[in-house]
């Protein structure tokens, strides 16, 4: 009975549901802040996508006359609760350990296709060409990242399995619970090509700006949330806010996990997770251009692939 | 006051900080556009401040900004993309085109001004206006959203 309490307050409330969004609202202000700073503007308020929420929750949505409606408007949700779900999964070194119960990192994984997918269905579900278009690019970049993330969750896994004494650990527990013995993994010169390779992966997958092209707003429009308005652009921006806590917490979970035990580390996590977005995300959302969808494509198959599966081989070795 | 009001005020304030901003060319010199689109956008006059952001959906828009005449060629497609905002909206008319016609007033294609087929909540003259005066525009526009919010 407590059990599934907690299992359900962990994912509305706590490190999933409520928390995680007002983190991921949080993150995205700061971003917006920094990036205004770094172009010479003044910015937006700090809680400008809380405002942006609030506002589209007071919208009409209105749904094409060619979208077929149930998927239309049932898309956004599922993203949502996905990322709500994701975010209790993912630990927060020293301070809350997932209940092995609900799945380890290979559950992390398949949540986090989620997104994208619900993105695709929505983009084709609008009827709308630009939509299409968002679709097919969003599939191609999947394809092109997917590969690579999970055989450095692979590396990750094998590493802390071998160094346990065992196989393959795909328990995020396990996995932060060997960094903090033995050291983390950023700092482990076998486990560098994986880091490289999973720094490429996560603005793909944030959709930040050298890899945002299935939603380039100059080019195609913003996609597939091109026809979304009102609540249901706002369950998208609810989707993407989630996804950042969970993402950043995922490379925080595999590659420095340090922190010290209690409240400080819910502190310490926080601000990793604020200097990975203003370092990972702001500056390098502003200091690049948006690269073509076959540039970006034939990237991903070049360094991040190669760095993989070398960072596999290397710690198979190893 | 009940909880109930104090949550609707408070959400409508919030909502109102969030005005996002789509742009229509009914057939513009070009001129307007460029004052929308780069002067009042670059970091000088940055509206993102205020909250603002340029979509590029118009269901995403609050608030849209009609530049030109409105010549009879684009009339048609600009009153269903100004159905696909989704309410509450503001309109904001920039340049003395779509006040009179302007320079263009007596084009045999010129339908100007623009208040006789959708509703203009705000005009912002000048041939092209100066960003400055732009951004005025859409300060007066977002007080007139807040109250339809
Ligand atoms: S007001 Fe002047 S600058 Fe603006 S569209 Fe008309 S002619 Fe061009």
């Amino acid at each position: 009975m407590t059990e599934s309490f907690y299992a359900i307050f962990a994912m509305l409330v706590f490190p999933g549901g409520l928390f995680a969004l007002a983190l991921g609202l949080a993150l995205k202000g700061l971003d917006r802040r920094l990036a205004a700073r770094l172009q010479r503007r003044v910015g937006p308020p700090l809680a400008q996508p809380l405002y942006d929420l609030v506002k589209l929750a007071k919208k009409r949505t209105m749904v094409p006359n060619i979208a077929s409606e149930p998927v239309f408007l049932g898309a956004p949700l599922i993203g949502a609760v996905s990322m709500a779900l994701a975010a209790a999964l993912v630990p927060i070194p020293g301070f809350y350990t997932p209940n092995p119960a609900f799945g380890d990192l290979l559950v992390v994984l398949y949540l986090l296709t989620v997104p994208a997918v619900a993105l695709m269905v929505a983009g084709s579900a609008s009827g709308s060409p630009f939509g299409a278009i968002g679709f097919s690019r969003e599939m191609a970049m999947m394809l092109a990242y997917e590969g690579p993330l999970v055989l450095v969750v692979a590396a990750v896994a094998l590493r802390t399995g071998l160094g346990q004494g065992g196989w393959v650990s795909f328990s995020l527990t396990e996995i932060v619970a060997y960094q903090r013995t033995h050291g983390a993994f950023l700092l482990d010169p076998v486990m560098w090509p994986a880091l490289l390779a999973f720094l490429a992966f996560y603005p793909a997958n944030l959709g930040i700006i050298p890899f945002d092209i299935p939603e380039a707003e100059t080019e195609v429009l913003e996609g597939p949330l091109l026809e979304y308005s009102g609540p249901a652009l706002g369950l998208f921006k609810v989707m993407s806010a989630l996804k950042a806590v969970v993402v950043l917490g995922l490379g925080i979970a595999l590659f420095f996990p340090y922190a010290p035990d209690g409240a400080a580390g819910l502190l310490v996590h926080l601000a990793k997770l604020v200097l990975l977005m203003l370092i990972g995300v702001s500056v390098v959302r502003v200091s690049c251009g948006r690269m073509r969808i076959d540039q970006a494509f034939r990237f991903f198959l070049k360094w991040p692939l190669a760095f993989s599966v070398l960072s596999l081989a290397v710690v198979a070795l190893a | 006051m009940s909880l109930k009001q104090f949550i609707s005020d408070q959400s409508r304030r919030m909502a109102a900080r969030s005005p996002w901003i789509y742009r229509i060319n009914a057939g513009s010199c070009n001129g307007c556009d460029v004052e929308c689109a780069t002067t009042a956008l670059i970091p000088r006059y940055d509206v993102e401040r205020l909250g603002c952001q340029y979509c590029g959906s118009p269901r995403h828009a609050d608030i849209v900004l009609v530049t030109g005449p409105l010549t009879a060629r684009v009339k048609d497609s600009v009153l269903r993309v100004f159905d696909e905002v989704p309410d509450p909206k503001v309109t904001v008319a920039v340049g003395v085109c779509p006040i009179s016609g302007g320079i263009f007033r007596d084009g045999y294609a010129v339908l100007a001004p623009l208040s006789k087929y959708i509703p203009v909540d705000v005009n912002v003259p000048g041939c092209a206006p100066r960003p400055q005066a732009i951004i005025e525009g859409i300060a007066q526009a977002i007080e007139i959203w807040r109250q339809r919010l």
